[in-house]
C-alpha cells in the first residue's frame, strides 16, 4: 500500500471516529472555508494547534504520517522561496511597509514583512494539511456521502465522491503495479536517466492498462448499482449514518460557533475591507 | 444505428443513468491519482500531467457536464489526499476546461457510435485550446484574486505553464486516444448491426 494514502473503510474508535458523517463533513468544510478566508495570525495559530492536537487524538501511524509531513513542509518551504525570487519585497503589497533587514543585492533585500508573511502563510498551508489529514483518517467514503448529504446536496453527486474516495486506494494500486511491471520489463522510469519526451510516452504507456482497468469496472459497479435499485427514488438514507451521539452534541456548537466567525470575516471583507490583507502585529 | 436526434441541452448534460455516475467518480478517482502520481514536473505546482486525458475520456463517453465533474471533483480529490491545501480556483478552472474538452458530442463526434473524422480533430484543438485558455488564463486568476487575493503574479505565469502543459498533453496523447476509442467502439456498432 502506498505510504500516502490513509483511507479507511471501518470507522476507528477515537472520539472524532465516532462522530456521525453529518457532523465531520459540515465541520470539515467549516474549517477549511475560514481557513480560505482569513489571513489573520491569532485565528491561523489556534487552528493549526487545533489541526494538531485533532489529528494526534486519532493516533495516526507516525511512521507513515512522517514522509508526507516531511514532504509538505518542504514543499511548502521551497513555494516560499520561489516567491521571494520573484518578488523580495512581497510583504508591502500585503503588510503596507518595509522594514528592510539586510539586502544582499539591489533587488534580493529581506524585509521584516515578507518573512511576517511567509510565516503567516506557512503556517496557514500546515493547518490546513492537518486538517485534512484528520478528516481522511477519520472518515468512511459513505459517511462522506451522506454527510455531504445532509448539506443538501443532491445524492448522486454525494455517491460521485464517495465512489471516488473508495476508489482510490484501488487505482493506486493498479498504477504501482503497472509501473512496477513496466518495470520489471526494463523501462527506465529514473527522471534524471530520461528525457522528458521519452517520459512523457512512459507516462502514456502506463496510463494505457490503467484507463481500460478503471473503465472496466465502470459495467460492474453500475449494475451492481442498478441491481440494488440505485436511482429508482428522489431522495435516500444513509445505512452509514448513525443517530447522535454525546460528541455530535458537543460538536453542534463548536461548527456552529466557527461557522458565525467565517460569516463575519467574510461580511468584514467585503464591507470594511482593512486596506492591508495581512495582520501586521506591529503596524496593527 | 437511427438515433434520435439529442437537443443541445441534453447534450450538454449527459444522460445521468447509474452508468454515468460511476464512470464520473471513476474519472474523478483517476484523475486524483493521477494528479499525484503522474505527472512530470515542468514548472512549480504545474506539471505536464497525464491527468488530462481524463477529461478527454469522460468526455467521448459520457458528454461535457460529466467531463466538468470529473475533473473538478477529482482536483479536489487530488488536493484531499496529495495535502498540499485546497485551490478551489484551480479546480473551478479544471472543471470548466474539462467542459471545453468534452464538447465533442456537440460537434457531431459521437465517439460512443465509433464516429471520430478528421474534420474533427480541428474542432477539438479549438475546443481544447480556447477552454485552457479561458479557464487558466480568466477565470482561474480572477476566482484566485476573489477567494485568496494574492499571488496573482505567480498564479499568471503558473496558469500559463499549467495552460500550455494542458494543451500539449491533450492534443498530443488526446487525439491518438480519441481514435483509438472511436475504433474500439465502432467495431461494436458493426457486430450489433449484423
Amino acid at each position: 500500500m502506498d505510504k500516502r494514502l490513509f483511507i479507511n473503510t471501518k470507522p476507528g474508535n477515537t472520539f472524532l471516529d465516532k462522530l456521525t458523517g453529518k457532523t465531520k463533513v459540515r465541520t470539515f468544510l467549516i474549517l477549511i472555508f475560514l481557513l480560505i478566508a482569513t489571513w489573520d495570525f491569532r485565528l491561523i495559530l489556534p487552528l493549526f494547534f487545533l489541526g494538531l492536537f485533532a489529528l494526534l487524538s486519532l493516533h495516526p501511524d507516525p511512521k507513515k504520517m512522517w514522509g508526507v509531513t516531511i514532504f509538505i513542509i518542504l514543499m511548502n518551504l521551497f513555494n516560499l522561496l520561489l516567491l521571494w525570487l520573484v518578488s523580495p519585497d512581497y510583504g508591502r503589497n500585503l503588510c503596507g511597509e518595509s522594514t528592510v533587514l539586510f539586502r544582499l543585492s539591489e533587488f534580493y533585500i529581506v524585509t521584516a514583512e515578507t518573512l511576517w508573511y511567509f510565516l503567516v502563510r506557512f503556517t496557514k498551508f500546515v493547518a490546513t494539511f492537518l486538517i485534512s489529514m484528520t478528516f481522511i483518517q477519520s472518515i468512511t467514503p459513505s459517511e462522506m456521502s451522506a454527510g455531504l448529504h445532509s448539506i443538501k446536496i443532491p445524492y448522486k453527486i454525494c455517491t460521485i465522491v464517495s465512489i471516488a474516495f473508495r476508489y482510490i486506494p484501488d487505482i493506486t494500486r493498479d498504477f504501482n503495479n503497472i509501473k512496477i511491471s513496466m518495470q520489471a520489463r526494463g523501462m527506465e522510469l529514473d527522471p534524471k536517466k530520461t528525457k522528458l519526451g521519452e517520459r512523457l510516452k512512459q507516462n502514456v504507456l502506463i496510463l494505457a492498462p490503467l484507463v481500460i482497468t478503471s473503465f472496466d469496472r465502470v459495467g460492474n459497479i453500475s449494475n451492481a448499482m442498478d441491481l440494488r435499485g440505485f436511482g429508482k427514488k428522489k431522495d435516500r438514507t444513509y445505512y452509514s449514518e448513525h443517530e447522535d451521539t454525546k460528541g455530535d452534541k458537543i460538536m453542534l456548537p463548536v461548527y456552529l460557533a466557527f461557522l458565525a466567525l467565517f460569516l463575519v470575516i467574510v461580511f468584514m471583507n467585503i464591507f470594511h475591507p482593512s486596506a492591508y490583507e495581512v495582520w501586521c502585529p506591529w503596524i496593527g | 444505428m437511427a438515433k434520435k436526434k439529442k437537443s443541445v441541452g441534453q447534450l450538454l448534460l449527459g444522460n445521468w443513468d447509474t452508468k454515468t455516475i460511476v464512470g464520473v467518480a471513476i474519472g474523478a478517482a483517476l484523475f486524483g491519482v493521477l494528479m499525484n502520481y503522474g505527472g512530470i514536473r515542468v514548472f512549480t505546482n504545474t506539471s505536464l500531467s497525464t491527468a488530462m486525458i481524463v477529461p478527454v475520456i469522460v468526455g467521448a463517453l459520457f458528454g461535457p457536464l460529466p467531463a466538468a465533474l470529473a475533473a473538478f471533483f477529482g482536483n479536489v480529490i487530488a488536493d484531499l489526499i496529495g495535502g498540499w491545501g485546497f485551490w478551489f480556483d484551480w479546480s473551478v478552472g479544471n472543471g470548466l476546461a474539462a467542459f471545453f474538452v468534452g464538447l465533442l458530442p456537440l460537434y457531431g463526434a459521437y465517439i460512443t457510435d465509433g464516429v471520430f473524422k478528421t474534420k474533427h480533430i480541428a474542432y477539438y484543438a479549438i475546443c481544447v485550446v480556447v477552454g485552457q485558455l479561458f479557464s487558466f488564463g480568466v477565470v482561474t486568476p480572477f476566482l484566485t484574486y476573489l477567494w485568496y487575493s494574492s499571488d496573482l503574479t505567480i498564479t499568471f505565469s503558473q496558469a500559463w505553464a499549467a495552460s500550455a502543459a494542458n494543451i500539449a498533453v491533450q492534443l498530443v496523447v488526446g487525439i491518438p486516444l480519441l481514435f483509438v476509442l472511436a475504433n474500439r467502439y465502432k467495431r461494436g456498432t458493426n457486430l450489433t448491426k449484423e
